[in-house]
């Protein structure tokens, strides 16, 4: 360490004298020099060549210039040719010692050379001082030392030898330089924290006074560490002679420093190499922690830095500062980045000084202490307090830093950034790459073989070597467009698509999921023919979930970045993204809702709908999810967003396209079934096996079909299994299962037949059309169908429709879980009253409604077993049901006043009575919409309840309905107390838990008993006492009992 | 680029197919089946024009059905990178045009349209130059050159340039 350090020195002498040289010769040369003055002086008169340096001084120029030639021209063996010079060998060697020697004996005399005490800045400071501090006059002075010096040089260089540096001259090889097993070892030794220089300082005066026996080459304390120093030594011994008495070593330990491992120790942490102007950085501490920053300019002397930011300025407060007024102080409030905008701060009385920088001629804004550039914060910052190491700025970054210079500098800037933070091994065998400097550049090739620094290529134009080595960070790799890549760093890693330009180092690719442009480093890119999207999921959350966001507010992710997600947020008015962490999602919403588009149709999920509205008006695509009556509308053909479209329920419309209301009129088809019977599939047949097994309607519908084959060709919908909730035709029925055509997948699959719903049957098509054309809403529809259809049943038998018409919501609302139901009755619950209010047709209808049912009742009633009776009779008159129905049609609307006479003696009849009066027949019709939808629960007898009664409450056990809804209640949990008479609004079913024993209140199976297997959701996992069947029902209508 | 191959594919029959019209059904189905699909490897399948051989059906056990391996000639279009198509735009935003051809989507990024045409959003959006002579714009018909595409098994993408002599605009709708 110390030879080549001093050799260093020599040159910097060197080239003071000779400007001309170059500095690999003067390095040779110097070698040569130190090897000849070791020998040469041994014979020679110093004291002549000295004079005769001095006094010739020009004339010595030119024969070292002469000299310089041979060297060139000869190489090694130009020692012979210097020797044949007319000048006198000897005379040449002196003169060179003289250098060398006087040198050294600034060492001496100033801070010994052997100690090299490694600062940053070191070599240069001293180089400079030594070149100030060398009058040729204050040599002369110190001739006499010279023979002294001479020995002691001899002494230093003696032992080591020179061979190497003989014959290798003409390269500077580093390589050679590096320690061998026969140069000196470095050795480790503890010393006190923070007396590491003090400890080399005093190992320096020790050699000063002792001279020569102190065996040590060189005593190294580094800056940054601490607790230690190391010595240079042959031995450990002479080590230990050196440290021995010194209070700061404790020197119980002395490590040997391993060869490989020589070098790092001195090579120095090159932070001012790093730190060139240009350069990104990122700020360590402060406001503007973690913000990228531009070096402009560097101080190495002070460790400063002067970094060029986005100032985070709050002017607001800055005003408030200046003018002295006193502001609470928020804490943990970090403005913004924001160029500064100098005539906003004046507007805020903010003085600016315009100034002209004397130096560069630029105008520069000063606020206060502050000074602005461009818009930027120029800042003198210690070096101390940046990261320089591995800073990737992104694009958005680096786009905002280029925003108001010139494009052209900025990608440059941006490049050299980029090489300075590339990975080792970044290129890999087979890589394409573009030369982009030197030379070559713009020569294209593919990498044959990666060594540390130089990459050898293989060139794409012909006539050239067969490879190239070339500096790596001369390379970039290289795309053309149409090349389909993966991004595998940076934040849009995991992304695929298709290079459609290429900007130098930057790509501009189309992604293949959002079909977006997406800019990055060809470095952060690799080939690839798969086809991703990308990450897809954080967490929980994927791709397209709907979320429910920190602040209330929720919406769709439409992409999924390396740490955060882009939200769609649920706001119809116009898109709103937002970057979205995900600490800040609170959970995924995963529920389903049904909505009423503007026309009153139930929209659910995966329905086809057309916006009207808005600014995407006239897009159409299918429902991805809905909340709060805001649909996300999926629309492959709209790029923005992946292709999301939020959109208020009232502003979009169903699309006939996948028949999508079809499964909800079929259900309230089937609600009303009996007038959309069609003629060919009888509904008993249909309700047979979407009952699922027979026992629980067969009994009554003897009458119906027994062929399966009925359903071929119907369209039904999937309960269960993994095909739940689609739709389809049938096309097949083998034995217990049904192969059904998806209308979604465009495939036939093969379902167990009990899994199928046939209710959603789509009815001859005219009436279905009708239906929509008259822009039906859900509730009115069941209110005014008994008037449109009313020629069918005509045409039918007159009974089984009004049978079916009052059975049928019932078994729907038992069948619930099943079908998007349960939500249409919330949507009820709001939007029916203003449904009754608004609609005309309902008015004029009810009276052939009437007239409708006044013959069927009868029949319809005589038809059904006793059983059905009760069960279709008693929740609507007995059940709280019976008190809500009245109040929000009767009272709000108009058009239910022609009702009421009819349910005036409704309301007194007993249930049996019922059916018999002409007009409660309508009712009938109407009330089973209204009493399962309403939010009361049903009483029947033996069920538990709890009965709020004067502000206490009670468990019991309802012992019989009366005809007017109220119930006769036995209190206590078994039902051994009182006896009372409860309201069924002071009543509330005890809801069942897991293995309780319950009763199923609704549906098709109302009255059994069963147990509860098991909970799932809403649903309820059922397993009936008589049949041991297992059914899964909405736990709304299972009732606990004792 | 349009090639005719012949390819083979089993077919699967139904029982209540066999009979005496066996073969029109098998190649009826054939035609349904195949016409208009995707094979990354060969592209779209554009018309079945005639059967090479039918092979000997084989039983599958349990359902009935009957196996048949069918050889058939037909017409594929595979687009090819380089290739030059005349596409009818079928989008036009911000981001470039989507045009197909045929059954090919091809994607046109603005960095692949010359840089003298400029987007203008409204109504119509489109791409115009300067001087408003050429437009593209929905239903233009244009010549591109097609310089990438991805192939999945069931779909063929392509992006596709009009930054090259003899490309661009070929039909205008609003001028014929």
């Amino acid at each position: 360490m110390v030879r080549r350090f001093d050799d260093e020195e020599d040159d910097d002498v060197e080239e003071e004298e000779y400007e001309d040289e170059e500095e690999q010769l003067l390095d040779d040369e110097d070698y040569d020099v130190d090897e000849d003055a070791g020998r040469g002086r041994r014979g020679s008169s110093k004291k002549r060549g000295r004079s005769d340096f001095i006094d010739d001084l020009a004339e010595e120029d030119d024969d070292e210039d002469e000299d310089d030639e041979d060297e060139v021209y000869g190489g090694g063996g130009g020692r012979g040719k210097r020797h044949k010079a007319p000048r006198d060998g000897s005379q040449f060697f002196d003169l060179e010692a003289q250098v060398d020697s006087d040198e050294e004996e600034e060492e001496d005399e100033g801070e010994d050379g052997f100690i090299v005490e490694t600062g940053a800045d070191m070599p240069d400071e001293d180089s400079g001082r030594r070149m100030h501090r060398r009058p040729l006059p204050l040599r002369e002075d110190e001739q006499e030392d010279v023979e002294a010096l001479e020995r002691s040089i001899q002494a230093r260089y003696a032992r080591s030898s020179h061979a190497e540096y003989d014959e290798e001259t003409t390269d500077v090889e580093q390589q050679a330089l590096l320690p061998s097993v026969r140069d000196p070892k470095l050795w480790m030794v503890k010393c006190a924290i923070g007396r590491e220089r003090e400890t080399a300082v005093c190992l320096m005066q020790k050699y000063i006074d002792r001279g020569s026996d102190l065996q040590i080459r060189s005593v190294i304390a580094l800056d940054h560490l601490k607790n230690f120093i190391y010595i240079e030594a042959d031995k450990e011994a002479h080590v230990r002679e050196a440290i021995k008495g010194q209070r700061n070593i404790f020197g119980a330990k002395i490590m040997l420093v391993p060869i490989r491992e020589m070098t790092d120790v001195l090579s120095v942490e090159s932070k001012a190499i790093d730190l060139s102007r240009d350069t990104w950085v990122r700020m360590k501490i402060g406001t503007y922690k973690g913000d990228l920053a531009q070096v402009v300019d560097v101080d190495n002397v002070r460790q400063r830095v002067t970094v060029k930011l986005i100032p985070r300025i709050d002017l607001q407060a800055l005003a408030n500062k200046l003018e002295g007024r006193e502001v609470p102080k928020k804490k943990a409030f970090v403005p913004p980045p924001r160029l500064m905008n100098v005539d906003e701060a004046r507007e805020l009385h903010i003085r600016v000084e315009h100034r002209r920088d004397p130096v560069t001629g630029d105008y520069i804004d000063y606020i206060g202490a502050m000074l602005f550039k461009d818009g930027f914060l120029y800042k003198t910052v210690s070096m101390k307090s940046i990261s320089v190491q591995n800073i990737k700025p992104t694009f958005d970054e680096l786009e905002k830093f280029r925003a108001p210079s010139a494009k052209g500098e900025g990608e440059m800037v941006g490049l050299s950034t980029l090489f300075a933070n590339r990975k080792k091994g970044h290129f890999m065998k087979g890589d394409a790459v573009i030369v982009v400097k030197g030379d070559l550049k713009n020569l294209k090739g593919w990498v044959e073989k990666v060594e540390e620094e130089n990459v050898h290529i293989r060139p794409e134009m012909k006539g050239l070597p067969k490879t190239l080595a070339v500096n790596e960070k001369e390379l970039c790799k290289y795309f053309e467009p149409g090349n389909h890549v993966k991004v595998v760093a940076g934040t849009k890693e995991g992304a695929t698509g298709m290079v459609v330009k290429v900007e130098q180092h930057v790509l501009i690719m189309l992604s293949d999921t959002t079909k977006e442009h997406i800019r990055v480093f060809a470095d952060d890119v690799v080939e690839s023919s798969e086809v991703t999207t990308g990450v897809t999921k954080i967490g929980d959350y994927e791709l397209r979930d709907l979320v429910l966001l920190d602040n209330n507010s929720f919406g769709v992710i439409i992409r999924v970045e390396k740490e955060a997600f882009q939200v769609l947020k649920g706001v119809p008015e116009r898109p709103e993204v937002s970057l979205v962490k995900l600490r800040e999602i609170k959970c995924k919403l995963e529920k389903k809702f049904d909505v009423q588009d503007k026309y009153r149709n139930t929209v659910s999920v995966k329905d086809v709908v057309r916006i009207l509205e808005g600014s995407c008006k006239g897009k159409q695509g299918p429902v991805e999810h809905i909340y709060k009556g805001i649909l996300f509308v999926y629309d492959r053909h709209h790029l923005e967003h992946a292709g999301f479209i939020c959109a208020k329920a009232g502003s979009c419309c169903v699309v006939g396209g996948s028949r999508s209301n079809g499964a909800r009129n079929g259900d309230s088809f089937s609600r009303f079934g009996s007038f959309k019977a069609p003629p060919r599939v009888p509904p008993s047949p249909r309700r047979f096996s979407r009952g699922g097994p027979p026992h629980d309607s067969g009994g009554r519908h003897r009458g119906g079909r027994g062929g399966h084959d009925a359903l071929v060709g119907t369209t039904v919908k999937i309960r269960q299994g993994p095909f739940k909730g689609y739709r389809g035709r049938v096309v097949d029925i083998k034995g217990p299962s049904v192969r059904v055509e998806l209308e979604s997948q465009m495939r036939v699959v093969t379902v167990d037949r009990n899994f199928v719903s046939d209710n959603v049957v789509v009815s001859t098509p005219h009436r279905d059309t009708s239906r929509y054309g008259m822009g039906s809403e859900t509730p009115m529809r069941s209110a005014r169908t008994p008037l449109h259809p009313y020629m069918t049943p005509m045409r039918d038998s007159g009974a089984t429709p009004i049978h079916d018409g009052m059975r049928t919501p019932m078994r729907d609302r038992a069948w619930n879980p099943y079908a998007p139901m349960s939500p249409p009755r919330d949507n009820w619950e709001e939007g029916n009253p203003a449904s009754w209010g608004t609609s005309p047709q309902y008015q004029p209808g009810s009276p052939p409604s009437r007239a409708y049912e006044a013959p069927t009742p009868g029949s319809g009633w005589a038809s059904t077993p006793g059983g059905s009776y009760s069960e279709a009779g008693t929740p609507r008159d007995s059940g709280s049901s019976y008190a809500n129905a009245p109040s929000p049609y009767m009272p709000s609307t108009p058009s239910g006043q022609p009702m009421t006479p009819s349910s005036g003696p409704y309301i007194p009849g007993t249930p049996g009575g019922q059916p018999m009066t002409p007009g409660t027949g309508g009712l009938d019709a109407m009330s089973p919409v209204i009493g399962p939808e309403s939010e009361g629960p049903w009483f029947m007898p033996d069920i538990l309840v709890n009965v709020h009664k004067s502000g206490d409450e009670t468990i019991g056990v309802i012992q019989e309905v009366l005809p007017d809804g109220s119930c006769k209640v036995a209190l206590g949990s078994s039902g051994s107390g009182d006896i009372i008479i409860a309201l069924p609004s002071e009543m509330e079913i005890v809801p069942p838990k897991k293995s309780d024993k319950i009763k199923i209140m609704g549906g098709s199976l109302r009255g059994l008993t069963g147990k509860l297997i098991g909970v799932d959701g809403t649903d309820g996992i059922v397993r009936i006492d008589d049949s041991l069947d297992v059914k899964i029902l909405d736990l709304v209508i299972l009732a606990k009992l004792p | 680029m349009f090639f005719h191959i012949v390819l083979e594919r089993n077919m699967q029959l139904h029982p209540r197919h066999f009979g005496r019209n066996l073969r029109e059904n098998l190649v009826s189905k054939l035609m349904k089946d195949v016409e208009g699909t995707c094979s990354g490897r060969h592209g779209f399948v554009v018309a079945i024009t005639g059967i090479e051989n039918v092979g000997k059906g084989l039983i599958r056990d349990g359902t009935g059905f009957v196996t048949f391996p069918v050889k058939y000639q037909c017409v594929v279009f595979r687009p090819f990178k380089g290739e030059i198509l005349e596409a009818a735009v079928t989008m036009v935003n911000k981001m470039g045009f989507f045009a197909e051809a045929g059954p090919v989507q091809i994607f046109v990024s603005n960095h692949l349209i010359p840089d003298d045409m400029e987007f203008q959003s409204g109504d119509m959006p489109n791409y115009t130059t300067s001087d408003g002579s050429v437009k593209i714009q929905k239903d233009s018909e244009v010549r591109l050159k097609i310089i990438g595409t991805r192939v999945d098994a069931t779909e063929i993408f392509c992006i596709g340039t009009i930054k090259d002599d003899f490309l661009g605009v070929i039909n205008d709708p609003t001028t014929a």
